[in-house]
């Protein structure tokens, strides 16, 4: 708290000023007339409801009811507003309007429009809302437990697209990629704002367990209030407050383990000796002695051992492994059968441990939420491991009557200094090698003494000290109160904080860094970003005619410090490492310091009229010092409309009909996520050498300009139109929202490609426009409700098209006179950006299949061998280039849907399963080629392959040749998983009093045990990534099984 | 009434509140720069000035440094090498298939060749040479002579990326200023047209450079001997002759003649010991690039043991059928292990000399260059597998031998796994890699032997060749070759020298592609007795005769063990425009040259420089 009041006195003339105004303000608020309320609360069949929490809004004073379901409440005013809140059931907002007595019945979550869905400063009732959000109640996958934030939202939210590349290591996680892909250069990934503020950490630092709920903003018309970070997405994470005068105490406690979800083999020994054998065969494939590399031991016919032999003296098992390529290491174990699983050494199972504490209650005008987590997961790879140690604390309390102050602190210690085996180098690696040197203690440099080739998968992990650490503390620190008038008002100050170390040494024993006597590297930076939000609120209902009025200022700042030390060659030894980095003889420093400003003012009213219309109008202005001087502000208006056309009386008659909502919103929102400094024009700087006439090293040091600057450069806007239908039928057995939506990218920000004549390879620009348009459905049924048995289902199901519709402006068309005889829009063919096609369309050489032995003639003319893959010669002219590209599909899925089930059994047990499925979208499959890497000197997976005797269409020859072409071999990586199974039993409540627990479950998940992919065989079809450069990663999936026991007191 | 005067406060009060941070508003959201320096605070003085020149001089580093380095691509488009790789596609082979526009567009990597990176780096350099050549006056300095010096070297760096420019890909867009802003309307320049520009500048670099600065730097005798090139190119032989004379004349530069430095092994040995290369006693280096241990910003080193020496570590096997060789840096499975990747490095084969340059030209036995010692042959290594001594195998450490005694071959792979290689230039001990690839060491792109040969050159074309002979004896008596009588002196003689001089050094096809135009614009017979014209330069032409009657690998379209051809064409005289730069010019035409797609586009070149 101290450090925090320092900040405070820290802030720059600005802020002091709000502060200097929120003094001013806190005087004014006044108190109108109070009263007191009393009531009952009733549940389903008019039962009352015990333990049902009442608040009165924008206060923390609350009760809870008695087991007759009755309440009392003092002190609130004639307009005040009550909520009603109670697990399993959705909360309601009731205003007082001058009675003293209320009654609630409450409703069953699901079916429920009151629920309140937590927007962009501030809540709504979701029958009151305009714009299309996905909501997901945390709590409610507590069986499921999930162990990221990503984990929460992925298969739960329609138009929400969760990477798995990233989320299959220790830590978990994946990026997120809302409603497509609207940026070319600029960032995709959603805004995260945590209890109300923007979250600039990482989601990983956000335990789960802390979590209520997660909103996700999809429209232009709800995101539109976070302005120029809102084109993405917004995702609105709300941690839990306490509640209940008791204090609660919850332990979450889970155990785990991860297997590997997908195999995919290597040779074993002889199948690797045979492999080999036919690589040579395919290899030499002009050569007329191909039965050289037959077992001399098993000869084809016609061959005799001689003739075998060629000229060569010896043994003929070692001449055949010579000739095979095996070292002598290979060809001892060979002899001597002994072989390595390969396989086995570099995947584990991997322990998971979960355990979070929380403390919880409300107590007068205090409500506390505090808690404090560790994880530490162990991933599928060895040496892949994840530890954290999360902290929370949420505290509100009432100063005075009128007045409320509060803070949410969050605090994570981040260990990522994991150095996972090179797993990758498994394939490299012979199954008759050997992992240690004679001496069985030192690691091999190569496993079959083959450096250059391969590496011993082992040796970063082992021969690296690496401290990789994040620190990081978010907080904010708010003040809150109600004035007349049905006015309030919020400050928000937001400091956060992180602490980032990369220590890391890599050993003098370590081959690549042994001449170099070991070389270690220091890396701290510090980055510390604030903001404050100024926040006004009028909320007032006349007659009918209900006005909720948010007015919002912002500003902010982002700093960070960087210093690296590296040095190399340490004396006398390099056991100290990074810990005396200063013992080396080659010792560089750099530093790196940016910082970036920003500031907004917003305004938005929601209107509502006879609560059947309403009304949802934004504006928001955004400055930031990331884009060139001539641009700095941009605008963002929004408006949005809904009609509930279900209180209109022509629909009363309609008994299915239970409620029905349209909704209409139009916005413009901002993408502004690029480097600081992108706009300007900056000198890199680099050493180098000279040497002086008496021949002394003199470093000197470089200047050019490495980036063009661009001061005109603005914001990337996206204007999006989203109409969407709310409805709920058969007394709301079955209840569904379907949105569909049109988004245009405008003034893209891109890397404009530039002739390198330039002496630049690109600029970075606002050109071009990119539209997304797709549908989302969300259904929801309550197959079966009875008292013993109750079973529910959500469907999930979303089309996004993607289609590039300007580039880079149009260009004059010239005849062969020079004339301009009209305007064209030209592509961007070296980047693959084609106007009126997807950003994800591939673009490439068609493979037609593999020429076949009775196409050795023609192969031969693109210099090829049968075996080899085809490749379609579109213009006929016997040799490759763009001309002879072609569209041939999409990378990003062409529909995508998900299926839960929710199942409750006898009351206590609860079984849920969850599934979900992309379709349509093509990835790199080069595999087919049969020749990445040096098959003469490796091992393989087991994948098809191309032999005379046994012709494949679908697979290469081994070490096949790709000619002239260059060309990427496609498969489709559709799949469905099954992605949860969770079961969980509650323990009957009067059992646990006597143990003065109040509540127990235990339960039993497993995350992703089962996916089907059809057109696809290399390791999991999702699990596989191509980066902005081309560069195609692969990751492996885990399958998790995990048991846990959750246990209130 | 207390709530209206409430709530009119509270407005006033809320007014403040933006208000007040509405006044920072201006300056609150300029950018602020912490971390680099921007040309208006940079290049304001002579150190400014400077720095850009170094920016010249450490790109200029990369063709001859790391993996797969650029010159090798120069090196096999001529008759000196082929492309060694041979398990893998993508290494240039078959030309003829592989040299397109689109292929020199998407691939700059260790597999393939490295058209893209001469052209996007040429015009880098060209970049980092106009900021200081349109800046020039924006700085202040000491004197006219340091402005002019200063300007001088710019002018230096960017005649020296022009003149391989349009030998590499002929006419070419010309840029003579610093370019900040988006320009997408480039035309093709006529290539003698910016030749004609490069000698105006590098004249007056020659009056204001001066020698004895920093080895580094631009010296007055690279100005000279890169005007000789210009000139040569552009027929102008007495000025070729006069600029060389210059250098060769000037006091300051004369061949090594003697054993120096700290090895004194041999000349030519000495001459190419990375300690020795910028020593002040060494006179003969003209314009040097400097890599050296320490923070040069140069990880891993020159990396040409890598690239030069042959795969002798795999694919050869003793008579007695086992594996032979072993290019481990040290064995833990025995001791005394020999340990020949400490001697030679480990190469892996890429840059494969011809029979031309490893056999054809080593006629005088005499010649230091190839004397034993100087010049490793694969007999001259062992076999050296740890497996052969725990075997107790009768080959161990015996010298290799290509075949066994009933004449069966011993090497599967002769194209990568056997060859010789000049020792004395590759030997570069490495502190970096294991095992060894080639580590830190200063490198010569322009040196004194070279000037003799350029001014051989210009005297042959002028048909003196008793000048043009006793200056190519003047390299050849260094390395103890005997004399050559002027009437032996035709242009392949020249180039035999060169080949013995300037392996690794000189950018072959460049130079065989200037010499290619001089014969067509000459019309002078070349020594294979035909006469060219510029009038189907890509159809017939010098280069193509000669590659193809010199380099064994593309004359008899051999096959490598992947079965992939070599392959070369008379069009390959010229290099395709990587297709990139010709699609992102929107609003002009950069020009394609013949044999490739996209020259059905062209539109005349410019015979001026643009604006």
């Amino acid at each position: 708290m101290l450090l925090h009041l320092k900040i405070l006195f820290r802030l720059s003339f600005c802020n002091r000023l709000h502060l200097l105004a929120l003094a001013l303000v806190i005087p004014l608020f006044s108190l109108a007339q109070e009263q007191t309320i009393s009531g009952q609360v009733k549940g389903k069949n008019n039962a009352p409801l015990e333990g049902v929490t009442v608040v009165l809004k924008g206060t923390t004073r609350g009760t809870s009811t008695s087991s007759e379901g009755r309440f009392t409440i003092e002190k609130v005013p004639a307009n005040g507003v009550l909520i009603f809140s109670y697990t399993g059931f959705a909360s309601q907002e009731i205003s007082v309007r001058g009675n003293t007595s209320i009654d609630v019945t409450m409703e069953d979550q699901t079916a429920s429009l009151n629920e309140v869905v937590v927007v962009g400063y501030g809540t709504q009732k979701k029958k009151d809302l305009t714009g299309a959000i996905g909501s997901v109640k945390a709590t409610k996958l507590e069986n499921e437990n999930p162990g990221t934030v990503q984990d929460i939202l992925r298969g739960n939210v329609p138009g929400l697209n969760i990477s798995q590349i990233n989320a299959a290591s220790a830590k978990g996680g994946g990026d997120l990629l809302l409603r497509g892909k609207s940026s070319i250069r600029a960032g995709t990934s959603p805004l995260i704002v945590l209890d109300g503020v923007i979250y600039p950490g990482d989601l990983s630092d956000v335990n789960p367990n802390d979590i209520a709920t997660v909103d996700v903003l999809k429209d232009a018309s709800s995101a539109a209030v976070f302005g120029a970070k809102s084109a993405s997405g917004v995702i609105l994470i709300t941690t839990k407050k306490g509640t209940g005068r008791k204090p609660t105490i919850t332990v979450n406690s889970n155990f785990g383990v991860a297997t590997l979800a997908q195999n995919e083999e290597l040779y074993d020994g002889p199948g690797f000796v045979n492999w080999r054998s036919d690589v040579q065969k395919s290899r030499n494939v002009s050569s007329t002695k191909l039965y050289i590399f037959d077992n001399p031991d098993n000869l084809p016919p016609g061959v005799t051992l001689p003739q075998w032999m060629d000229g060569r003296t010896g043994d003929p098992t070692e001449i055949w492994l010579d000739r095979l390529g095996l070292r002598p290491i290979e060809i001892k174990n060979y002899k001597a059968g002994k072989t390595i699983d390969w396989y086995d050494k570099m995947f584990q199972t991997g322990l998971r441990h979960d355990y979070t504490v929380s403390l919880s209650g409300k107590k007068d005008e205090v409500s506390y939420y505090m808690s404090l987590g560790y994880m530490n997961n162990e991933g599928v790879i060895v040496g892949d491991e994840f530890k954290t140690i999360r902290g929370r604390l949420n505290l509100e309390g009432r100063v005075a009557k009128f007045f409320t102050a509060g803070i949410n602190l969050q605090f994570a210690d981040r260990d990522e200094s994991q150095v996972p085996v090179n797993w990758g180098q498994m394939v490299n690696a012979s199954p008759y090698g050997e992992i240690y040197t004679d001496d069985g203690l030192l690691l091999r440099d190569s496993p079959n003494d083959d450096i250059g080739n391969n590496t011993n998968p082992f040796m970063d992990n082992t021969y690296t000290n690496r401290l990789q650490k994040y620190n990081t503390l978010f907080s904010t620190i708010y003040a809150k109160g109600s004035l007349p008038l049905g006015f309030s008002y919020q400050v928000n100050f937001t400091p956060s904080f992180e602490f980032y170390r990369y220590f890391n040494g890599i050993s003098a024993q370590h081959l690549t860094y042994r001449v170099r006597k070991g070389v270690a590297t220091r890396t701290t930076k510090t980055t510390y970003n604030w903001q404050v939000d100024n926040l006004l609120k009028w909320e007032r209902a006349f007659g009918q005619h209900q006005f909720d009025v948010t007015v919002l200022y912002n500003v902010e700042k982002y700093q960070s410090w960087r210093e690296q030390m590296d040095n190399e060659g340490f004396d006398p030894s390099d056991v100290l490492s990074w810990h005396n980095i200063g013992a080396g003889i080659k010792p560089i420093v750099s530093s790196e310091d940016e910082i970036s400003t920003g500031n907004a003012l917003m305004g938005r009213l929601n209107y509502t009229f006879k609560d059947r219309y309403m009304l949802t109008a934004s504006f928001r202005r955004d400055g930031y010092s990331a884009f060139g001087q001539q641009n700095p502000y941009a605008d963002f208006p929004a408006l949005a409309v809904g009609w509930v056309f279900t209180e209109e009386s022509f629909l009363e008659s309609v008994s299915w009909l239970d409620h029905g909502k349209l909704r209409v919103s139009y916005g413009l929102n901002g993408n502004r996520d690029i480097p600081r400094y992108q706009a300007l024009s900056d000198l890199s700087t680099g050493k180098y050498q000279y040497i002086s006439p008496s021949g002394a090293i003199i470093p000197v040091s470089q200047l050019y300009v490495n980036r063009m600057s661009n001061p005109d450069l603005k914001w990337e806007r996206t204007a999006s139109f989203n109409i969407g239908l709310d409805f709920a039928i058969l007394r709301n057995r079955i209840s569904a929202s379907i949105d569909v939506y049109k988004k245009a990218t405008e003034d893209l920000l891109i890397q404009r490609l530039l002739p390198n004549t330039t002496g630049f390879d690109n600029v970075i620009a606002n050109l071009g426009e990119v539209q997304n348009k797709g549908f989302e459905i969300s259904l929801n049924t309550e197959n079966i409700t009875n008292p013993n048995f109750s079973w529910r289902t959500n469907i999930g199901f979303w089309v996004n098209r993607n289609e590039i519709k300007h580039l880079y402006g149009p260009v004059n068309l010239l005849d062969a006179q020079g004339k301009v005889i009209g305007q064209v829009e030209k592509d961007d063919i070296p980047n693959r950006w084609f106007i009126g096609h997807d950003l994800d369309e591939v673009w490439d050489q068609k493979v037609l299949g593999v020429w076949q032995q009775a196409e050795k003639a023609e192969a031969a003319k693109y210099g090829l061998a049968p075996g080899d893959f085809k490749v379609e010669d579109v213009n006929a002219d016997g040799t490759y280039s763009d001309a002879d590209r072609q569209f041939l599909g999409f990378r990003s899925p062409r529909y995508q849907w998900t299926f839960r089930n929710d199942f409750i059994i006898y009351k206590n047990i609860d079984f849920s399963f969850q599934l979900y499925s992309s379709w349509g979208q093509l990835n790199d499959y080069n595999q087919a080629k049969n020749n990445s890497g040096f098959q003469d000197r490796q091992n393989s997976y087991k994948f098809p392959y191309w032999k005379e005797a046994t012709p494949t269409t679908d697979y290469a020859r081994l070490y096949s040749s790709n000619g002239s072409a260059t060309y990427s071999v496609y498969r489709k990586t559709s799949f469905i998983r099954l992605n949860t199974v969770a079961l969980g039993y509650t323990f009957n409540k009067k059992l646990l009093q006597r143990a003065s627990i109040e509540t127990m479950k235990i339960y039993a998940n497993v995350s992703n045990p089962f996916m089907y992919s059809p057109d696809w065989t290399y390791w999991d079809a999702e699990y596989r990534n191509r980066a902005s450069d081309g560069v195609i990663s692969t990751a492996i999936a885990p399958t998790v099984y995990t048991i846990g026991l959750n246990v209130t007191f | 009434m207390k709530n209206r005067f409430n709530k009119s406060i509270l407005i006033l009060s809320l007014a403040g509140v933006i208000s007040g941070v509405s006044s920072c508003k201006k300056s609150y959201l300029e950018p602020q720069p912490l971390s680099f320096y921007s040309p208006e605070n940079a290049y304001i003085d002579a150190a400014g000035m400077r720095a850009a020149l170094v920016a010249c001089a450490r790109n200029a580093r990369i063709e001859y440094y790391g993996d797969n380095p650029p010159i090798l691509t120069e090196m096999v488009f001529s008759e000196v090498t082929a492309e060694g790789t041979t398990d893998k596609s993508g290494p240039a082979q078959d030309l003829n298939l592989l040299i397109t526009p689109d292929a020199a567009t998407r691939y700059d990597d260790a597999d393939h060749a490295r058209l893209q990176y001469y052209w996007r780096e040429g015009y880098k350099g060209i970049k980092y040479a106009n900021t200081v050549i349109t800046r020039i006056d924006d700085a202040k300095y000491s004197s006219e002579a340091e402005r002019n010096a200063i300007l001088g070297s710019a002018y230096f760096h960017r005649a020296l990326r022009y003149y391989r420019l349009v030998h590499q890909f002929g006419d070419v867009p010309a840029v003579m200023v610093e370019l900040n802003f988006p320009k997408l309307d480039f035309f093709s320049t006529k290539r003698e047209v910016i030749l004609e520009r490069m000698k105006q500048d590098l004249e007056f670099a020659q009056q204001w450079v001066t020698d004895g600065v920093n080895r580094g730097e631009v010296t007055k005798g690279a100005v000279s001997h890169l005007l000789t090139k210009v000139n040569l190119a552009l027929g102008k032989f007495d000025d070729a002759i006069a600029s060389a004379s210059n250098v060769i004349n000037g006091g300051v530069y004369s061949l090594m003649r003697n054993p120096f430095g700290a090895t004194k092994k041999n000349v030519i040995w000495d001459l190419h010991r990375p300690e020795n290369k910028s020593l002040g006693e060494n006179k003969e280096g003209l314009f040097m690039l400097i890599d050296r241990f320490g923070d040069g910003q140069f990880d891993g080193g020159i990396r040409i043991m890598r690239q030069a020496v042959p795969y002798f570590g795999t694919n050869i096997t003793t008579p007695s059928g086992k594996k032979g060789t072993n290019d481990a840096a040290s064995s833990t499975a025995i001791t005394g292990f020999v340990s020949q990747s400490n001697l030679y490095g480990r190469g892996i084969g890429r840059a494969r000399p011809t029979n031309y340059s490893q056999y054809d030209i080593w006629t005088d036995p005499n010649d230091l260059r190839h004397a034993p010692g100087n010049w490793m042959n694969m007999e001259d290594l062992v076999y050296n597998e740890p497996g052969l001594k725990t075997t107790n195998d009768p080959w161990y450490l015996k010298n290799l031998q290509l075949r066994n005694a009933t004449g069966g071959i011993l090497c599967v792979d002769t194209i990568r796994s056997w060859f010789g290689w000049p020792q004395y230039k590759m030997f570069i001990p490495d502190a970096e890699n294991t095992p060894m690839q080639g580590g830190h060491t200063d490198w010569y792109v322009f040196r004194l032997a070279e000037t003799y040969l350029l001014r051989a050159e210009a005297y042959f074309w002028k048909g003196d060749l008793a000048n043009a002979a006793a200056d190519i004896n003047q390299v050849r008596s260094r390395a103890q070759a005997a004399s050559i009588a002027a009437g032996a002196v035709n242009m392949g003689m020249i180039l035999d020298e060169r080949a013995r001089e300037l392996y690794f050094e000189e950018p072959r096809k460049t130079e065989l592609t200037r010499i290619s135009y001089i014969f067509a614009k000459t019309g002078k017979a070349a020594e294979n007795g035909k006469t060219y014209s510029l009038n189907n330069f890509s159809d017939v032409n010098y280069f193509y005769d000669r590659v193809k009657a010199k380099n064994n690998f593309y004359a008899t379209g051999i096959r490598t063990i992947h079965n992939d051809q070599y392959t070369i064409s008379p069009y390959h005289v010229l290099w395709p425009v990587p297709s990139n730069a010709i699609q992102a010019n929107s609003n002009g035409t950069i020009n394609q040259n013949k044999g490739y797609i996209g020259f059905e586009g062209n539109v005349p070149p410019l015979d001026k420089i643009p604006d």
